[in-house]
């Protein structure tokens, strides 16, 4: 019984479309006259009037109409210069409906060049006019509910955003966990498209160790955003596993097979750092491989292979280990930073990017900067995927 | 990307070109069908002709494996080489969908 419905908002619809505000120009009062009856036979009931173009603009100054039905040749301001200030000065996109006795294609190519929606041509045919009105107003009202529709997303969006960001931990908060424990770490997030798939969180597991988790969900936008949501919560729930990296991305494994839709998964690392024991214990899922940095300046690309998350709920995900020394640095990222789909060419290997990595790691004041700039020509660069990374040194 | 699908003996093998990445989610609808709408029981996805994937197009290729699992079909996976080898190394994709 939809029906009911659809004549419902049709009727409302027309009532709004009825009530639009037409302003009339025309120098005569017959053809003003005729205009007017048309329209208000028609159903339409708000209609002003204007004899020329001087008039007409002191019109739309004093209130915009919702569209103009304007006569071309009258005396001063002709219709064409009356069309053009009206584009230039009040709206670009309100319809003007031009009527032309000439059947001249020139005057009604001029009559397009000074901004006029559409053209009726005199003799008025009853008809045509009331048509050509009603499809111009209806086609505005469109767009206008389209416009609102889409301010109404943007703000969604701008507060989904915030809310995203929010779920990243503050420096304070990670200082406070990182430095009893003898490190610093500068995390950097930036997703391509308002909304993105990549998360970092940093939990204490003990006096001593803690623990780094990066992930990054398949696909853009909301989708992938809400999945970001919910391995926030999920990961928030594990820290009894801390300890215990495979278990952790076992757990968080079968926690997205019955989360995830067959084409959807995860990538993600999670590192156990114990920098008495000078140790990193670690556990990947289809991670970019990590960089390790010794203090005396050799690199060495970590393991970061293993099954996708949310596929399969046997996978394992054995420990692997990487000696921390004094200075070492670590450095876990999303694969935005080394693949570019437009210019595959341009793709970087793990020596490449080891090798933009530690030509700016000695600024680390400016970290982030220099290595945008550095591996996408400029620290704003539009980036084709959500960006993550995170970068620990152990202190002296 | 682009795709040819043909059927040799029991197995119907879609071959796919160029680069396969969220853009292509229209075109691989016309692979999942071609695999689902084959009578046979082994379908084979030759990838030397693909140059790169990305995340979405690994999906895809987990959605096909789906399909064709659900209709008790094998899909395998073959021609891996150059990027499209590293991802399906790094993701031990060959955990999930068989590899020759």
């Amino acid at each position: 019984m939809t029906g009911h419905s659809d004549d419902g908002a049709r009727d409302a619809d027309d009532g709004v479309i009825h009530a639009a505000r037409i302003l009339i120009v025309d120098d005569l009062d017959s053809s003003r006259l005729l205009i007017a009856q048309l329209l208000k036979s028609a159903g339409f009931h708000n209609l002003h009037f204007a004899e020329d173009g001087a008039s007409a603009l002191a019109s739309l100054s004093e209130a915009l109409p919702d569209m103009v039905v304007l006569d071309i040749v009258m005396p001063g301001m002709d219709g064409f210069e009356v069309c053009r200030r009206i584009r230039r000065d009040f709206h670009r996109d309100m319809p003007v409906l031009m009527q032309t006795g000439m059947q001249d294609a020139d005057y009604r190519l001029h009559a397009f060049e000074a901004g006029a929606s559409d053209i009726v041509s005199k003799p008025i045919d009853a008809g045509e006019l009331v048509s050509r009105v009603r499809l111009h107003l209806e086609r505005r009202r469109l767009m206008s509910n389209l416009q609102v529709y889409r301010h109404r997303m943007e703000e969604d969006l701008r507060v989904a955003q915030a809310m995203q960001h929010s779920l990243l931990m503050t420096e304070a908060d990670v200082e406070a966990i990182v430095a009893p424990r003898r490190a610093s770490l500068s995390t950097f997030y930036r997703a391509s498209n308002t909304l993105g798939g990549d998360l970092w969180q940093v939990f204490p597991v003990d006096a001593t160790r803690f623990g780094l988790f990066m992930v990054d969900l398949s696909g853009h936008g909301v989708s992938a955003a809400i999945n970001a949501f919910r391995v926030h919560m999920l990961a928030g729930r594990m820290s009894d596993l801390g300890s215990r990296p495979d278990a952790w991305m076992r757990t968080l494994n079968l926690m997205l097979v019955d989360m995830l839709p067959v084409e959807q998964f995860a990538t993600a690392f999670y590192g156990l750092v114990d920098i008495p024991a000078r140790s990193l214990k670690y556990a990947a899922a289809g991670a970019p491989p990590p960089l390790h940095f010794s203090a005396e300046g050799n690199w060495t690309a970590l393991d970061g292979s293993g099954v996708l998350l949310g596929c399969n709920a046997r996978a394992e995900y054995p420990v692997r280990e990487c000696p921390l020394g004094e200075g070492d640095r670590l450095f876990v990222y999303s694969d935005a930073l080394y693949e570019n789909f437009d210019n595959p060419d341009a793709s970087l290997e793990a020596d490449a990017l080891a090798d933009a990595v530690r030509t700016v790691l000695p600024h680390t004041g400016n970290f982030a900067d220099n290595l945008l700039s550095r591996l996408f020509g400029a620290p704003d660069a539009p980036l084709h995927d959500d960006l993550t990374w995170m970068l620990m040194e152990v202190q002296a | 990307m682009d795709f040819k699908a043909q059927t040799e003996a029991d197995a119907v093998i879609v071959t796919l070109n160029g680069v396969l990445t969220f853009d292509d989610h229209e075109t691989f609808r016309g692979v999942v069908t071609a695999i689902v709408d084959a009578n046979v029981s082994t379908a084979i996805l030759d990838l030397s002709g693909l140059t790169m994937i990305d995340s979405a197009g690994i999906g895809m290729l987990l959605l096909a494996n789906d399909r064709a699992t659900k209709q008790d079909k094998t899909l395998r996976l073959r021609g891996v080489t150059g990027h499209v080898a590293k991802v399906v190394e790094l993701s031990r994709l060959e955990q999930l969908i068989p590899i020759d």
